[in-house]
């Protein structure tokens, strides 16, 4: 496995040292991991970067790729409705082949879990990971910001037909598919697909079930598995009622382009949404309120304005992250391989099992990167 | 015949099962017998016309592997296999021919109670619903894990898993190991008894064996002599089949070249004296043959039909440092 080059004893205490003064509970988690739950959490996509170790006749493991996860276990496991944790330690991704990245890292990082204002306890971690990032010398830093949930807010305010909205939504994480759905709007009439007929058309409510066992029956189908009748039934209904409503027409999707390739200074790049936006507004509007307090608090605690980017695309095509999410870059590094990074993953804490809902958001800095004099 | 000099070239097929048989066929077919080596308990054979070649038996699944790593020279296995054992299978191995046996499919299949799913982009949402309804990702059982995760990240498939399999995959769904299956499939007929059904553009790979030469075996120019060879003469034999030679009576060669002028024109090769062309247009020659009076007609199926150069062995010898 590749290590990282060390970094100087006095350089790694100026980087812990803001998550020092975070007032969190230092938190030692295992090193191993259950590979069936990470791969479900963060997707197939992960399996590629996971060292995966098992003992005779155990379970498969994971050697941890990160720390939320275990933290977020670990503050469920405890039980209580809020926490803060600090933690330091190695992490362990493989590397691409013929890529020479290191493969045991060492991160510092921080989560927090309460139902305090999101817009805060965000501008807390995003500006931890800075002040942070910055201690380790580089002068070219910069922050870029985006928002998983903004998108959802802009899809919203084109007020569309909710099947197409939430089709939309779903396809920010998939970009490809996402320039698919687009071009397809472009095209028109002509791109849509054939008229879905649903073989259950006209049952009346509530004898869906029913109605879908009977037909298995006739057709001679022995249903497997535990999808329930019902989820069947409705996307049947939804499928036949999708390809009824109209698709994205040309504006929309070019109002959706424009809003994908907004990015800027943050107050510049959320004025240009504010005007890309359709004609229902309510939740963007929250949303965006939502960023200006944000922004004044990201100022607040020292974070230069003149160092942030908004970009409203800036979303991850795998993980856990749902709302606002940050990397700190250096030029001199390349876009790939941020200094820190971190989000907002609210859902998260409820998949692993947390009682109620629960907000939740961190960040990690990799030393070795922040460091100015560090090559990786 | 010697027995294989010094510097043999490895050739690896199957060592049992049905894809054994039908490459031993297709090697006996072309006129390379393979027989049992004296002493090798059945792990190694040789072939009597090609004297340098050294034959191993190994599983279909090791021979991916002995290719990957230079161990063998040529070896004879599924393609499916060659593509999930080798990760980056053009810089390290030349497929030079498909064997037309072995032929499977590499699918990706649901319950067929899943009526509302026909697609890949069905698939896509619903295993999103499946995230959202249950909190875990849709379970994906299969062998054929890279191929899996390369072909759902082309359609924008994100939330499911990857169970790995053992065996016995397709009865994964029913057994609530998994919710649907990537496998290998030739006739349908188990996903059918599995009450499973392929997507309509759920086809990863349609496979079949392959022989394939390693990029990182030992190469020089006697081997590639021996490859030359036998490539010749495995295409001269698939050449030669569905072809026809007829051959009538010279004194009638212009009135029958004149009779089958529409059929050369077609792409069948005058001979001395006769032609060669398709099995399909036997009928069609006989009855013009027959129009023009010209009798009698001798029609036979050659052996083989040699070229003089195999494009696939100068492909691999192009793509070899060769001599140093």
């Amino acid at each position: 496995m590749r290590l990282e080059p060390p970094v100087p004893l006095a350089a790694l205490a100026a980087i812990r040292a803001p998550f020092a003064e975070a007032g969190a509970a230092s938190v030692e988690v295992p090193v191993l991991q259950p590979l069936a739950l990470l791969l479900d959490l963060t997707g197939e996509a992960m399996r590629p970067r996971l060292f995966v170790v098992q003992a005779e006749g155990g379970e498969e493991l994971a050697l941890r790729p990160d720390f939320t996860i275990p933290v977020a276990r670990a503050h469920i496991d405890g039980g209580k409705p809020e926490g803060r944790y600090a933690y330091e330690g190695k992490a362990f991704r493989a590397a691409p082949q013929g890529s020479a990245r290191a493969e045991e890292f060492l991160q510092i990082g921080v989560e927090i879990f309460g139902n305090g204002d999101p817009a805060d306890s965000d501008a807390e971690v995003a500006a931890l990971a800075w002040r942070s990032a910055s201690a380790g010398g580089r002068d070219d830093l910069r922050i870029t910001f985006g928002d998983i949930a903004l998108f959802g807010a802009f899809v919203d305010s084109l007020a569309l037909a909710p099947s197409l909205a939430t089709r939309l939504k779903r396809l920010f994480t998939r970009p490809r598919l996402l320039a698919a759905e687009l071009d397809r709007a472009d095209a028109g009439e002509a791109a849509r697909p054939e008229r879905f007929v649903n073989p259950l058309e006209g049952v009346p409510e509530g004898h869906g079930a029913g109605a879908l066992r009977q037909l298995w029956a006739i057709a001679g189908i022995e249903p497997v598995g535990t999808r329930p009748p019902d989820e069947i039934v409705r996307r049947l209904a939804e499928r036949a009622e999708a390809s009824r409503t109209p698709s994205l027409s040309p504006a929309e999707a070019k109002a959706v382009r424009d809003f994908l390739a907004v990015s800027s200074a943050p107050e510049a790049a959320l004025d240009a949404v504010r005007k890309l936006a359709g004609p229902s507004t309510a939740s963007l509007d929250a949303a965006l309120a939502g960023w200006s307090r944000r922004l004044a608090n990201l100022v607040a605690r020292g974070v230069p304005a003149d160092r942030m980017t908004f970009a409203a695309a800036f979303g991850r095509a795998f993980g856990y992250y749902d709302g606002v999410l940050f990397e700190v870059r250096s030029p001199a590094l390349g876009d790939e391989r941020p200094a820190a990074g971190g989000g907002r993953y609210d859902g998260l804490p409820g998949r692993l099992g947390a009682p109620s809902t629960l907000g939740a958001v961190g960040c990690a800095v990799r030393p070795a990167r922040a460091f100015a004099g560090g090559v990786e | 015949m010697s027995a294989p000099q010094n510097s043999p070239l490895i050739l690896a097929i199957p060592s049992k099962g049905r894809l054994k048989e039908q490459v031993e066929a297709w090697l006996a077919d072309a006129g390379l017998p393979v027989s049992a080596t004296t002493g090798g308990r059945g792990y190694t054979a040789r072939i009597a016309a090609l004297p340098r070649v050294e034959v191993r038996l190994l599983s279909a699944s090791d021979i991916a592997g002995a290719l990957e790593s230079g161990e063998v020279h040529l070896g004879v296995t599924g393609e499916d296999l060659l593509r999930e054992r080798i990760a980056d299978l053009e810089s390290r191995v030349m497929l030079l021919r498909a064997l037309g046996v072995g032929r499977a499919d590499l699918i990706v299949a649901v319950p067929k109670s899943w009526l509302d799913v026909e697609t890949m982009a069905d698939l896509e949402e619903v295993a999103h619903m499946h995230l959202v309804r249950t909190g875990r990702r849709l379970r994906v059982a299969t062998k054929y894990i890279g191929q899996t995760r390369t072909f759902f990240a082309g359609h924008g498939i994100a939330d499911y898993r990857i169970v790995e399999s053992g065996g016995a995959t397709e009865g994964a769904p029913a057994s609530g190991a998994a919710e649907i299956i990537v496998d290998i499939t030739t006739t349908g007929a188990t996903l059918a008894a599995n009450h499973l059904k392929i997507l309509s553009d759920g086809v990863i790979l349609k496979s079949q064996a392959q022989l394939a030469a390693s990029l990182a075996a030992d190469w020089d120019d006697e081997r590639l002599a021996v490859i030359r060879q036998m490539l010749g003469l495995v295409e001269a034999r698939a050449r030669a089949k569905g072809s026809v030679m007829l051959v009538w009576p010279a004194e009638r060669d212009e009135a029958a070249r004149t009779a089958l002028a529409e059929l050369v024109a077609r792409g069948a090769r005058p001979r001395a004296n006769g032609l060669l062309l398709a099995e399909g247009e036997l009928l069609a020659a006989q009855s013009l043959l027959a129009g023009a009076g010209i009798g009698p007609v001798a029609a036979t199926r050659p052996e083989h039909l040699f070229e003089p150069v195999s494009a696939a062995a100068e492909s691999l010898a192009s793509r070899l440092t060769v001599g140093n």
